[in-house]
């Protein structure tokens, strides 16, 4: 009888990472190809949260659409109202009055704060901390609570309106938060206690996801994560909305574009949203907090609807049938919200509906670069860098 | 590698910081609560289960059945039928909230004329059937009985009057003080 001799073979296999995995923030799944330890390839599949957001918005008219982008980035649901808001604004040419603007800078950056934290927590457990979540979910709630003081919900607020905000803030919110902006910093001191400079967090951050400048410009990251690697772009400076012009902050910057420094920018940038806070709290002006001379396409005020017949009319039309005022024409408006940039582009054709909405959300273009960021590296840092670019699958598949 | 360093590595110094932190918290008050002992109070003008505002002069709803809360409704969980009542008055047959399908916005509040929807700070209503959380005008009323009552009368005052003044510039608005 015939030996045949086999020689002993290495083989990739293929390992299914999500959509249920804990650590893809969402329902991400991740089909890497493995040699060992090494990722040899890695796939993003997005689309297990696709709710048609784009599509439905075609349906409603612009104050019905709102909603919708509450549920987008579900843990920055403040910044993709305003955003939402602006762009609606300038396709129609009416602009919220100063209050309203200082108030939604105000609430921008309270959201900022909320979602990095929440990052924090998230991504430190990932990477093996759990101490920093207990910590950074406690000043999380801190948050919730203002902005269930400042609107009735905590999660999806629907807070702001087309030409300004739902409602003005009370004293003992203003109160709460300026003690809030005193308190903060002490905080984040704490989180930096827990894991700065701890050798276990440094060893799994250093060195790891490093992406160049150039490269972060060319795979259209924004944000922190694009700040880590030393590109100064943040739209709040370079095309301030809202009081965005009005407020001193620094924009912080990273130098090695790895884990730890994106770390770090965000960090920073906790402290820079405080001092934003405090001052547009400082500086907020008395006056109406709705666009007072954009009948056509803001809600007249209560108490005339039901004495002014023109006021009831507008009343009447605006929601049922939307702003039939709406000019034709179509507009893209990018804010920065605490992931990135999230542009809504909306075509309209003159009816109260919007013909089309496209957002670009960052979250999407940020889970592309995962294969960049992780073939070549280790399994074990697949987490890092899901952690990282810091997606909200809500946001990506829309 | 300096001294510094090298005693700060074996000596763990930044770890041990980190514990003596979280030793330090052992000793202060928890903030957790235990929920359903301890229940935390909703904030004014909390956005929870809906409620059908009741005519104090005839304790009837207050609504008339204009339909704009459910042309507002991003969901479209409102359904209202109207019919012709006596003197050709128009009537409210029948007002039904799809509770399980609303997002909890707040736009039926705002696009009603009369201020005869509202959402109660009620949150914890959830059941075993559908059919309980299918509200009909019936039970809407209740839940104003039950989760408003008196106290709601003031909703509108109390939470609403600024958007009510949004025209004008209120007499006293709140600004940054001094603590």
């Amino acid at each position: 009888m015939e030996r045949v001799e086999k020689p002993l073979q290495t083989k990739e296999i293929t390992l299914n990472m999500g959509p249920q995995h804990p650590s893809t923030h969402g329902v991400l799944r991740l089909v890497l190809e493995l040699d060992g330890e090494t990722v040899v390839k890695c796939t993003p599949y997005v689309g297990y949260l696709h709710r048609g957001i784009e599509k439905l918005s075609e349906g409603m008219t612009y104050m019905q659409a709102l909603p919708l982008t509450d549920r987008l980035d579900y843990i920055s649901s403040m910044a993709n109202n305003v955003g939402y808001c602006l762009a609606v604004e300038r396709l129609f040419g009416i602009e919220a009055p100063e209050r309203a603007k200082f108030i939604r800078t105000m609430v921008c950056e309270m959201t900022r704060i909320s979602s990095h934290i929440i990052w924090l927590g998230t991504h430190a457990l990932d990477l093996g901390a759990m101490t920093p979540f207990l910590y950074s979910f406690r000043e999380r709630e801190w948050i919730l609570d203002l902005f269930e003081k400042l609107c009735g919900a905590r999660l999806t607020v629907s807070y702001p309106r087309i030409g300004g905000v739902r409602n003005d803030v009370s004293q003992e919110f203003l109160d709460s938060l300026y003690k809030f902006t005193e308190e903060f910093p002490r905080r984040i001191e704490e989180y930096e206690t827990l894991i700065d400079q701890n050798r276990i967090w440094l060893k799994r951050t250093k060195g790891i996801g490093v992406i160049s400048a150039e490269e972060a410009i060319n795979w259209g990251l924004t944000g922190p994560t694009l700040r880590g690697s030393g590109v100064n772009y943040d739209i709040r400076k370079k095309f301030p909305y809202d009081a965005y012009d009005r407020v001193e902050f620094d924009v912080p910057l990273g130098k090695n574009g790895d884990v730890y420094d994106r770390y770090r920018c965000r960090m920073e940038e906790l402290r820079q949203s405080t001092r934003i806070i405090r001052q547009c709290i400082e500086k907020l002006p008395e006056g109406p907090i709705m666009a007072p001379d954009a009948p056509k396409f803001t809600l007249p005020p209560k108490d005339r609807v039901l004495a002014d017949m023109e006021s009831l009319i507008h009343h009447f039309v605006l929601i049922t049938k939307g702003p039939m005022a709406a000019p034709e024409g179509e507009i893209y408006v990018a804010t920065e919200v605490p992931k990135g940039e999230l542009g809504f582009y909306i075509v309209s054709d003159g009816t109260g509906r919007p013909y089309r909405m496209r957002v670009r959300a960052p979250s999407f273009v940020h889970a592309s670069v995962l294969p960049r960021l992780c073939e070549g590296g280790l399994v074990a840092d697949v987490i890092a860098n899901i952690g990282t670019i810091d997606i909200v699958l809500g946001e990506c598949d829309r | 590698m300096t001294v510094q360093e090298l005693v700060k590595k074996v000596f763990f110094v930044e770890i041990l910081k980190g514990l003596a932190l979280t030793l330090s918290r052992l000793f202060t008050k928890p903030v957790t609560r235990r929920y359903p002992k301890e229940k935390r109070p909703a904030a004014l003008g909390f956005r929870g289960l809906h409620a059908l505002v009741r005519n104090p002069a005839t304790g009837e709803a207050k609504c008339v059945g204009c339909g704009l809360c459910a042309a507002i409704c991003p969901s479209r969980c409102i359904y209202i039928y109207t019919k012709e009542g006596p003197d050709h008055k128009k009537v409210v047959e029948r007002y039904e909230i799809e509770v399980l399908r609303c997002v909890y916005c707040a736009f039926c509040v705002e696009a009603c004329p009369f201020g005869a929807v509202v959402l109660t700070p009620h949150y914890e209503y959830s059941d075993y059937s559908r059919d309980n959380l299918y509200m009909t005008k019936e039970k809407l009323l209740q839940n104003w009985d039950k989760y408003m009552g008196e106290e709601g009368y003031n909703y509108f005052d109390k939470f609403w009057n600024p958007k009510a003044d949004h025209f004008r510039t209120p007499k006293e608005q709140p600004k940054w003080r001094k603590s």
